[in-house]
């Protein structure tokens, strides 16, 4: 019987001391196009008929890690998540971080790592039915966008970008730093409108393998995302 | 009490012992290197196999569900195939390369003539959605086999509950490949001391390890490196094999080394199936090898056999031959499984 009670203690001391040390720390992702939230269907409706269009786009995103000044102070266990157009919620991340942890930038990758890339077939966000997987040469997608554009010489006036690549030279993985202040919500805008501003889509309208411009591609990526101010 | 005592036991040894999955040990001589597929991501498991072998014979995973993988790999043929030299898919489209055979699996780490695929669990997805084999979309072929009344079971027995994935899927496909270990040839016997050679088998031996060792090397007959061997190029084909996948030109040409035994059972030869006979193969070493920019070193220029020479090694390469492997009743076409509710017509 005392032996319940010192047990029944213990427990509820460490379940309190959980509960006073770990914060949701949520990340709510938002893709932009026309400078407007293409997370919202309407907004995608309306786009049907303006001369650049978003169909698909869905990337993964892995390795979040918080900095303060300069160190890291935080990683996750579990790494690669599917964000996708079609699925509203994937573009929301939560993360289980300690209430006092004191950090100033944000760290993730923009893609699959590596030993992921080699390690055999993967569940959930990563199981090759999500069609994020190239079948012809082993390897993730790294991040997915199609869409038309009238400038688009293509059939269909179809653009086509998937980028992806684990191996020298045409690795296409990007790590993400964007300062941030220390809440428990921080909003990310993903903006394409940076992309298409700077991809020609008369001449660049399609890449589908592991390339050169795969990788000039991954690195124009990297600066579409932005701390929603 | 104690009558309680022993219900509640037996029920928790009969609960335990449905939870445990029959563990399967792959069997393979103490002469062949460690396998390097990591089982412990995918721990054999009778019932995982059995799943995976359904899946191999079964013509669900092609679009229109006329081609399995068997369709190209047949069990006759060491899990090659010889009416073909390209593979024969869908639609009676014809592919660029000759379909290889499959065994020692598990001691591989690339796939593929050129090397495109970089793990075993990968390799189906290439077949699968290839438009002039199986032409399939990979999360249609997962659709499909949840709507086919054999799989909830054999997945819920492979995995405990019936769900299925693209990962269980692909897991199972390997595992039934992964059993698919060939080491039973009569030069095998001579390893484990059973069987001798004649004294020409002997002979051919001395030949093989001085001429083709360094790249088929005993005892799996190859490094399963990749090697551009001085073929001359088929310019209906045009197949660069590794150079294409890297885009360097150091591997332009290189096919990988494909594993000498079973050789009666998988003609034709070569990534493009052009040699329909073993002598031909031969011959192509002693006075066809074309010297290209990339060809490997030690055949510049060509190797140098007698005719007897010859004939001694086709000897030896003979006792490679693993008829074991070949009519194993445990790798063939499962017929309890699949025969009972064939096709998917009924859906």
């Amino acid at each position: 019987m005392r032996n319940n009670i010192l047990i029944g203690i213990l427990l509820l001391a460490s379940g309190s001391i959980r509960a006073q040390e770990d914060i949701l720390f949520e990340l709510h992702f938002e893709p932009l196009l026309h400078n407007t939230s293409l997370l919202v269907e309407n907004n995608r409706e309306e786009f049907a008929s303006y001369d650049l269009t978003v169909e698909t786009l869905k990337f993964y995103l892995s390795s979040f890690e918080l900095y303060n000044d300069g160190k890291p102070v935080f990683s996750t266990i579990q790494n690669c998540y599917l964000l996708d157009l079609a699925d509203p919620d994937s573009w929301k991340i939560s993360l289980t971080i300690p209430e006092k942890l004191s950090f100033d930038q944000l760290n993730f990758q923009l893609g699959v790592d590596s030993l992921t890339n080699v390690s055999g077939a993967m569940g959930d966000d990563l199981d090759p039915v999500n069609g994020m997987y190239w079948t012809w040469q082993s390897g993730y997608i790294n991040f997915k966008l199609e869409g038309t554009a009238t400038t688009c010489p293509a059939r269909n006036n179809r653009f086509q970008y998937h980028i992806g690549g684990y191996q020298a030279p045409f690795e296409s993985l990007q790590t993400i730093q964007l300062p941030v202040n220390p809440n428990s919500k921080i909003s990310i805008t993903l903006n394409l409108d940076t992309i298409f501003n700077e991809v020609n889509l008369s001449e660049n309208y399609k890449i589908m393998s592991p390339s050169e411009s795969s990788t000039i591609f991954s690195k124009l990526l990297k600066k579409a995302f932005v701390i929603k101010r | 009490m104690k009558i309680k005592l022993i219900i509640s036991m037996v029920v928790l040894i009969i609960c335990s012992a449905s939870m445990l999955q029959d563990k399967y040990e792959l069997l393979y001589p103490n002469y062949f290197p460690s396998p390097v597929y990591d089982f412990e991501k995918n721990e054999l498991t009778t019932e995982k196999i059995e799943l995976g072998r359904a899946l191999f014979y079964d013509p669900i995973l092609s679009k229109d569900n006329s081609i399995s993988c068997a369709s190209c790999h047949s069990p006759y043929n060491a899990f090659a195939h010889t009416d073909h030299d390209l593979s024969h898919g869908i639609e009676d489209k014809i592919g660029i390369r000759n379909a290889p055979a499959l065994f020692n699996l598990a001691w591989q780490t690339t796939f593929m003539w050129d090397g495109a695929i970089n793990h075993l669990d990968m390799q189906a997805l290439a077949p699968i959605s290839s438009p002039t084999e199986m032409g399939e979309d990979f999360k249609n072929v997962v659709e499909k086999i949840k709507r086919k009344p054999i799989y909830p079971k054999l997945f819920f027995q492979a995995y405990g509950d019936s769900l299925v994935t693209g990962e269980r899927l692909l897991k199972a496909l390997s595992q039934f490949q992964l059993t698919l270990v060939s080491a039973g040839s009569k030069y095998d016997g001579v390893k484990k001391e059973t069987a001798e050679f004649s004294d020409q088998e002997t002979a051919g031996y001395i030949t093989f390890l001085k001429h083709c060792n360094a790249c088929h090397r005993e005892p799996l007959f190859s490094t399963y490196q990749f090697k551009n061997n001085g073929l001359s190029i088929d310019s209906s084909l045009n197949d660069f094999g590794k150079g294409v996948i890297t885009q360097k030109a150091k591997d332009s040409l290189l096919f990988k080394i494909p594993s000498l035994r079973n050789l009666s059972y998988t003609y034709p030869y070569m990534h493009d199936g052009r040699f329909r006979k073993l002598k031909e193969v031969i011959n192509h070493y002693t006075s066809g090898i074309q010297e290209t920019a990339t060809l490997d070193v030690r055949l510049k220029n060509g190797i140098s056999l007698t005719e007897n020479e010859k004939v001694d090694l086709l000897a030896f390469l003979l006792t490679l031959d693993d008829k074991n492997f070949v009519f194993n009743p445990k790798n063939k076409f499962p017929k309890k499984i699949l025969l009972p509710s064939e096709g998917i017509m009924n859906n």
